[in-house]
């Protein structure tokens, strides 16, 4: 199934794009996910630690299950105000 | 209670949004709080912040903050604007306000808010060196 992804503020400098498309496997999780997209763009395996996920417009944690259609989206911590 | 969020590259009008000011009946506290563009970012000078957010997901992070506000305290209305693009030192990119009965819970909703916000809003900044 094919996982739209974004990424959002500096996360995008280091990816070198917004928004990507990646295929996985059903019954990958967001945490698998996240592998697959370090490995895919290194520099956001060194923000690893420090990313927040969401689906659509949720916060999730690494045992989410994720679905076909699925937009994920990795960023750094929020900073508004 | 009744919201209204805002989130906009146009400039914050304080004075348009108090003049447009409700207050329901039995209401004795208005907080306002206004986030300015400090003119430093650590040991840097600045002339502006660039801010980024993903929009549809810090407006419904927004309406999660506004339920648990609804839940915790008897606060009558809340109005929050969030500028967003360029915003340059010494203007607002942030205005909250928050009318109660009383001035303990209006205080406590909108420090409640902000500190919600910068933890949970999808929302970016990046300096502009001077």
């Amino acid at each position: 199934m094919i996982i739209a992804v974004q990424f959002w503020s500096y996360f995008a400098d280091f990816a070198g794009c917004k928004k990507t498309e990646i295929e996985i496997e059903n019954g990958t999780t967001l945490a698998k996910l996240h592998e697959r997209v370090c490995e895919q763009f290194p520099k956001l395996a060194e923000a690893k630690n420090s990313t927040l996920k969401a689906v659509g417009v949720n916060y999730q944690d690494d045992e989410f299950m994720l679905s076909d259609g699925d937009e994920v989206s990795f960023f750094p911590p929020v900073q508004g105000g | 209670m009744k919201t209204e969020l805002t989130i906009s590259i146009d400039a914050i009008d304080e004075a348009a949004l108090v003049k447009r000011r409700e207050i329901g009946d039995g209401m004795g506290a208005v907080v306002c709080f206004s986030g300015v563009v400090r003119g430093r970012e650590g040991d840097a000078s600045i002339t502006a912040i660039d801010y980024e957010a993903h929009e549809e997901m810090a407006r419904h992070q927004f309406g999660l903050i506004f339920d648990a506000i609804e839940q915790r305290w008897p606060v009558d209305s809340v109005r929050v604007v969030h500028r967003l693009g360029l915003v340059p030192v010494n203007e607002p990119s942030l205005w909250v306000e928050v009318t109660a009965a009383h001035r303990a819970e209006a205080f406590a909703a909108c420090q409640f808010l902000i500190e919600e916000m910068k933890q949970k809003v999808p929302i970016w900044k990046k300096p502009l060196p001077a």
